[in-house]
């Protein structure tokens, strides 16, 4: 009876309905349950597998050992998978070494010759970004809606990241370039025909252009979710991609005492006459002497500790330090984008390793990393009833990805304003409760 | 089934990360040498999810440094024999090469041509035994009714028609497909290594010395040799996860976390530790070589203690 009880209590099902929400990515998952999704039929009916049953610990049954030796086969069949291209639907990239570099053609009507400095940032000179490095002549399908730059020639130019994803998922067919596999260019193009092989990208891919593998982790984790996702002005490590936001900034409402200009000095000067207590309670008592008409009034004294405002953003920002800097600017599915101009993002992401990265960032690195960040406020109806939202929300936010070898956690940062949320005020809007009084005896 | 890939297994060195991307290699490890590694690519048939992933296979520098330590494995810098390889690559070879790729992608055409037929032909036999059956029903009931013979001829002629007409169907579509696979249909493929056409053996330039692991190898070496399965352990804020068996069908046992002999521990960081881990259902674990008064050895995965903390829930 004990081991049945045991049992029991090791059956995952049994604490199933506690764990509806968990993350199945969390763990590894058993690929058996992979063989029931029919692959080559078609892609439009999968779907994902339940939660497979993972025993206790191993034992030496020969049941137990089938069914591992099952799993692994599974994985291997899953795995050696290949990544075919129907000629129909094949689209084919051509891997450029050395950047951005006009078509041959081209390349022969302005007289360069083949050699000519391969290391100049030529990117500027045909309208694309200096990183890319591999461009696809005839593009076609969805994915470059959200992927890649067109060039004078119709060419799409693809970063790194881009290419090595859509090569991973087997939507792209890469070849190397004539230059690179020392054959003779016959036909004028610098296609060799010679497919790149998952692993001939990666190593030419990763590392490239300040392309590491976390956020290429990151990069792939979300796009495989459906997130689009682009690079942020502050990439490189050198650069500092500042966003600035002045009209927001300025719209929002400047907390009190801070812009004081002449008109400033008047409204306390009036401030002054109308309500005397309201100077310095530094001496005598806190709320100090006068007529108090109402319970704000001495809330409002009562509150002598100073604090922070995230709207009142020191000006300049302070620099921030890599990797705490914004690296990618994400989208939702459900958000409209255009390549050509990428709307304001949802989420910003910095990606941090945390093998070199072992201790949470300090105040400083965090601080300049969320001024980076625009003003966010927590806006709209249900933001303004629910205080808890709006600090949950905060007013500025930014996205943290830790990542330990592949394995990736997100975190959301955001600037809270505590003191921005005067509860004495709330009291009213609660209506519930009304005045206080005092509670009848005996209870 | 169990296939063993030829020793040394070169492990490619790109952009300071670790990646294996040959699956007889990737199983072989994990079979023979409890090394499963994070799995980082986007599996081709399913590409829109995060649970299963696929290849390449991401090592962690320790998982790495002790496959060269067995002497399974050496550490080769993928980018440099890339760039080497395909400058070298003979124009022999390319064409081998690409005549191999071609022959792999008719292959798969085929494959898929012909599952598609057999699909197509069990339709087609599906709507027939339907017919024949509705056929048969009607004829039946004709019969039945003793009715006179120009329906049940009808129905009889009706038969050898549809049959004809299916065949005919079936014979067309399938001379047509015949013709239509040699016209250049050939399914492009991309391999997951380059070997080939690169040539399996490096030379030495092209190997790398071992790769520099974190102060927590020991226990990484030791829970290993014990016969754990370990991975990372960043969803559950500790160094490794240890799995007492292969991932694929065990639940995590421990949370382990490596220090020095000597280090001193924040108590609270224990506490939180231990009670995480008993949260969710893994013991939280604190582990460190010994340091040994003539030791200079503190890497030996012998000397290494372990401690098992379990919140008391008093």
């Amino acid at each position: 009876m004990a081991d049945i009880d045991e049992a029991v209590i090791h059956m995952p099902s049994q604490d199933a309905s506690a764990h509806i929400d968990t993350d199945l990515s969390d763990e590894t998952q058993d690929f058996r349950m992979l063989n029931s999704i029919s692959f080559l039929t078609d892609g439009s009916q999968q779907s994902l597998p339940k939660r497979g049953e993972k025993d206790f610990e191993p034992n030496p049954t020969l049941f137990q050992a089938d069914i591992l030796s099952a799993s692994r086969q599974a994985m291997h069949n899953a795995l050696s998978y290949p990544r075919l291209h129907h000629p129909k639907t094949q689209v084919v990239g051509i891997y450029s070494p050395n950047g951005p570099i006009p078509p041959r053609s081209a390349q022969k009507l302005d007289t360069i010759t083949e050699e000519s400095e391969p290391s100049k940032p030529a990117g500027t000179d045909i309208g694309v970004h200096p990183d890319s490095c591999v461009y696809v002549p005839a593009p076609k399908g969805q994915y470059f809606k959200s992927i890649g730059q067109a060039d004078r020639w119709n060419r799409v130019w693809l970063l790194p990241e881009e290419a090595l994803y859509l090569l991973e998922r087997g939507t792209l067919d890469i070849r190397w370039p004539c230059s690179e596999v020392g054959c003779a260019d016959d036909e004028g193009t610098d296609d060799s025909g010679i497919p790149m092989s998952l692993q001939a990208a990666y190593a030419a891919f990763m590392g490239r252009s300040g392309l590491t593998s976390e956020r290429y982790s990151v990069y792939t984790g979300l796009r495989r979710l459906g997130y689009t996702i682009i690079r942020a002005p502050g990439w490189h490590d050198a650069e500092e991609g500042v966003e600035t936001s002045e009209s927001q900034q300025t719209a929002l409402e400047k907390p009190q005492g801070l812009g004081l200009g002449i008109a400033g000095v008047f409204r306390q000067l009036l401030q002054w006459l109308y309500k005397p207590g309201s100077a310095t309670t530094a001496l005598g008592p806190v709320v100090g002497l006068g007529i108090h008409r109402s319970y704000d009034d001495i809330y409002q004294k009562l509150s002598i500790i100073p604090w922070y405002d995230p709207t009142a953003s020191p000006s300049p920002p302070p620099p921030t330090t890599p990797p705490y800097r914004v690296v990618f600017h994400i989208y939702k599915p459900s958000t409209p984008f255009k390549k050509s101009a990428p709307p304001t993002p949802d989420f910003r992401l910095a990606v941090v390793n945390a093998r070199t990265h072992t201790t949470i960032p300090t105040s400083a690195q965090l601080g300049a990393l969320l001024e980076s960040t625009p003003l966010d406020p927590p806006v709209g109806e249900k933001m303004s009833r629910q205080l808890y939202q709006r600090l949950r929300y905060g007013y500025r936010n930014v996205i943290l990805a830790v990542v330990d070898e592949g394995v990736v956690s997100y975190l959301r940062i955001a600037d809270s304003a505590f003191g921005k949320e005067k509860l004495y005020k709330q009291q009213n809007t609660k209506g519930n409760k009304g005045p206080w009084r005092p509670r009848p005896k005996g209870r | 089934m169990d296939i063993e890939p030829t020793l040394p297994i070169p492990i490619s060195y790109i952009g300071g990360s670790y990646f294996l991307f040959s699956i007889d290699a990737v199983t072989y490890v994990r079979r023979e040498h409890h090394i499963c590694g994070v799995l980082s690519g986007t599996l081709p048939q399913i590409p829109q999810q995060n649970v299963f992933l696929g290849l390449p296979l991401k090592l962690m520098p320790e998982e790495a440094r002790l496959l060269v330590e067995k002497g399974v494995a050496c550490i080769v810098d993928e980018v440099k024999v890339q760039k080497d390889g395909m400058r070298a690559l003979m124009e022999e070879d390319r064409k081998k090469y690409l005549r191999e790729l071609e022959s792999q992608g008719q292959h798969a055409m085929r494959l898929q041509h012909d599952r598609k037929e057999q699909q197509r032909e069990k339709a087609l036999k599906k709507i027939e035994e339907k017919k024949a059956a509705k056929a048969k029903k009607s004829a039946e009931k004709q019969q039945q009714e003793e009715q006179p013979d120009p329906v049940n001829n009808e129905a009889a002629a009706k038969d050898p028609v549809v049959d004809l007409f299916a065949h005919d169907h079936q014979s067309s579509r399938r001379s047509s497909s015949a013709t239509a696979a040699p016209f250049g249909t050939v399914m492009g493929v991309t391999p997951a290594t380059s070997y080939p056409p690169l040539p399996y053996e490096w030379s030495a330039e092209q190997k790398l010395p071992l790769p520099d692991v974190p102060s927590s190898y020991p226990l990484f070496a030791h829970l290993h040799s014990e016969g754990y399965y370990l991975s990372p352990g960043l969803r559950f804020g500790c160094q490794y996860l240890a799995y007492p068996g292969d991932p694929l069908r065990f639940h995590s046992h421990f949370l382990s976390v490596s220090a020095e002999w000597d280090e001193e521990l924040d108590l609270m960081s224990i506490v939180a530790g231990g009670r995480l881990g008993t949260g969710v259902k893994k013991g939280f674990m604190i582990g460190g070589a010994e340091k040994k008064l003539e030791g200079s050895d503190a890497g030996d995965p012998s000397s290494v203690r372990t401690f098992s903390i379990e919140w008391g829930g008093m």
